[in-house]
């Protein structure tokens, strides 16, 4: 079993606000772009460095660059803007809803810099992240397409585009994150319909889902043409652990509750994945916080690591 | 002020004055005093009341000036409670989120002191201004119970101490805060139940703001929340929940957002006026409140006050317009 994080890494600590300073410079005028573009990689390389200590085995960027999952992608893409903060699903947390104007194109390269610069530097098995397209296409504001079937489709061209530059940079694995797809489990033949059009992109896919549980849609994410699927087995109610044996694929367990500060006793984390085993071979499971840790403070998200790394290897999965 | 229609309100909170704002940050870094601190609070509130008074608001808020997050001011005067480190909220800021550890009391009043003093600087009514059980509990991590509503009936309780504490101080219309109803739809009976813990025994105006989600997924469930009245942010969404009027009327009295916080840039008196002219298709002008969307501690004093300035002129725009209808020919 592997261990591996998903979404956004906290961005500065109560300890180490060096990135929150530089932004109020930047607002400020004190600082300009390249001196902030400065103190975001070093803050990505923080993470980075974090992520490799606590002994995550596979690990992403840290998303460090990101105001929202959303908003990478908003930002670069033509046929879009940035509009009102929105809340994120059931989280105290804002995103800029983005606002489709026309039709959305992109050269492919938004994510491309960043990635080879956070590869460089993670020490093991580096994967990169792109926003699901159903999620996108549900959180957004549209003013050009003509139904939700349109703009869900044209945002999976784009970041279909996005995943065939990173695949061509190297990248072995892509995390799609996508929430949207349990949020909203009755869409669930469009969202499949737009992976489809990122599997073209012939790069591994891990299709994470959160928030909301897996346990309607076990059956439907069987026939995705994904390498992994993530599982949030926390925020919710939910006996999907029971039914694992549904999926063919590598299954995410999202065991530690990225939401909520109460860190899981071993105990508790050595019977998910327990069950878990119970139901599929530990090759093809793989542990994980259930979302971003960037809703927790970065002290509490250093020790959820803790837990999940002592818990995989509790239970036996990897070697010290 | 009681024949007037359309009374103007505001949802809570204002900027504060630059000298409270570095007092506040001087005082977290050790370096000022809670005494001194809390006077340059009542400073502030004055010049709030008066600022508000200047402006011709009908009802009055203390402008919020000795609370930072609306959520941790409570926590951190609860039992139970503990604040934990930064969380992002969006863009560059970040709050300190609170952790419920262990059950929570209510060791004392919180709020009702600062009522008292508003209230004594005016003749017009204060809003007691507390935020609701629920928004406490989704608002913050929750170690201590086993069930989110075991959590919010338990916050439910030092909530109504507390606002059963403002009615006995005198306050006229006490308004308990529920943003984050919408947060989880399907957890809306926790939201009502709690809240009906909270206003039983009260026999004031009871107000509940909500803002900044889905209004659609909890309408018209949402008019089963035991208040008189509904404080909806309106502007920044085009006034596109009044459309759920048609299908399920509104039956509470409407506070209406009619500016946008979270710009800079304030709408135009006209801009505004629309849309109360938007809000009296579904509500009486006896019943329609205009305001703007949400609270103003974003926004900077100068800000607040264009945007109350904004809200006040539209309103008596449309007044007039309504006594000229009223007026036999």
């Amino acid at each position: 079993m592997k261990t591996t994080v998903i979404g956004a890494y906290p961005k500065i600590s109560d300890e180490n606000q060096e990135l929150r300073r530089a932004l109020h410079r930047h607002d400020r005028g004190e600082l300009d772009a390249n001196g902030l573009s400065g103190v975001f990689d070093e803050t990505t390389r923080w993470a980075i460095g974090e992520l490799d200590w606590v002994g995550i085995d596979v690990v992403n960027d840290g998303q460090i660059r990101w105001d929202d999952m959303l908003a990478p992608f908003a930002r670069a893409w033509d046929g879009c803007e940035r509009g009102p903060l929105e809340r994120f699903y059931d989280n105290n947390t804002y995103f800029r809803q983005p606002v489709i104007t026309g039709p959305i194109t992109t050269d492919g390269r938004t994510l491309l810099r960043d990635y080879e610069f956070a590869r460089g530097i993670a020490r093991g098995q580096f994967k990169a992240a792109v926003c699901g397209p159903l999620t996108f296409a549900t959180l957004a504001e549209d003013h050009h397409y003509r139904s939700l079937e349109d703009r869900t489709l044209a945002v999976a061209d784009a970041v279909a585009a996005e995943i065939r530059t990173l695949g061509a940079a190297g990248a072995t694995l892509v995390d799609v994150e996508e929430p949207a797809l349990v949020a909203h489990p009755e869409h669930f033949a469009l969202a499949r319909a737009a992976i489809e059009r990122l599997a073209t992109a012939g790069v591994p896919l891990a299709l994470q889902t959160f928030f909301f549980p897996a346990d309607p849609l076990l059956d439907a994410l069987a026939a995705f043409p994904v390498a992994q699927v993530g599982i949030d087995v926390r925020s919710r109610e939910t006996q999907v652990v029971e039914k694992l044996n549904a999926l063919r694929h590598t299954v995410v367990l999202g065991i530690v509750d990225a939401r909520n500060t109460r860190v899981e006793t071993e105990r508790e984390l050595a019977g998910v994945i327990e069950a878990a085993l119970r139901q599929m071979p530990a090759d093809y499971l793989w542990l994980a916080p259930t979302t971003g840790l960037e809703y927790l403070p970065h002290a509490i998200a250093v020790q959820k690591l803790k837990a999940l790394v002592a818990a995989a290897r509790a239970t036996g999965g990897v070697k010290v | 002020m009681t024949d007037q229609v359309l009374l103007t309100t505001t949802v809570g909170s204002f900027g504060k004055p630059d000298y409270l704002q570095k007092a506040r940050n001087a005082n977290a870094r050790g370096k000022l005093g809670d005494s001194e601190l809390s006077e340059l609070e009542r400073k502030a509130t004055e010049e709030w009341i008066r600022r508000q008074e200047r402006l011709d608001i009908d009802i009055l808020v203390d402008g919020e000036m000795y609370r930072g997050d609306m959520v941790a001011y409570f926590a951190e005067r609860l039992e139970g409670f503990r604040l934990g480190g930064l969380v992002r909220s969006y863009g560059n800021r970040y709050y300190h989120k609170p952790i419920i550890a262990s059950k929570v009391g209510r060791p004392k009043p919180m709020t009702v002191d600062w009522f008292r003093y508003a209230q004594s600087l005016t003749d017009r009514p204060v809003k007691g201004m507390l935020t609701g059980p629920y928004t406490l509990l989704d608002w913050s991590y929750n170690e201590a119970y086993q069930t989110r509503r075991e959590a919010a009936l338990a916050l439910a309780e030092v909530v109504r101490q507390e606002a059963e504490d403002l009615q006995a101080a005198g306050a006229r219309y006490i308004q308990v805060d529920e943003p984050a109803i919408h947060a989880r739809p399907e957890e809306i009976d926790i939201a009502i139940e709690a809240m009906a813990v909270v206003t039983q025994n009260l026999d004031v105006k009871t107000i509940s703001h909500v803002c900044y989600g889905d209004f659609a997924a909890i309408y018209p469930k949402v008019l089963e929340l035991p208040v008189d009245q509904l404080d909806l942010a309106m502007a920044n969404y085009g006034y596109r929940w009044l459309e759920l009027f048609d299908r399920d009327p509104f039956t509470k009295e409407l506070a209406i957002g009619i500016v946008d916080v979270h710009s800079h840039e304030t709408e135009s008196v006209a801009e505004a006026a629309a849309g109360i002219r938007k809000g009296l298709r579904y509500v009486s002008k006896e019943r329609l409140l205009p305001h703007p969307d949400c609270g103003l501690k974003t926004r900077t004093v100068e800000e607040s006050e264009e945007k109350c300035r904004v809200v006040v002129e539209a309103t008596k725009v449309v007044r007039k317009e309504l006594a000229r209808q009223a007026a036999p020919a």
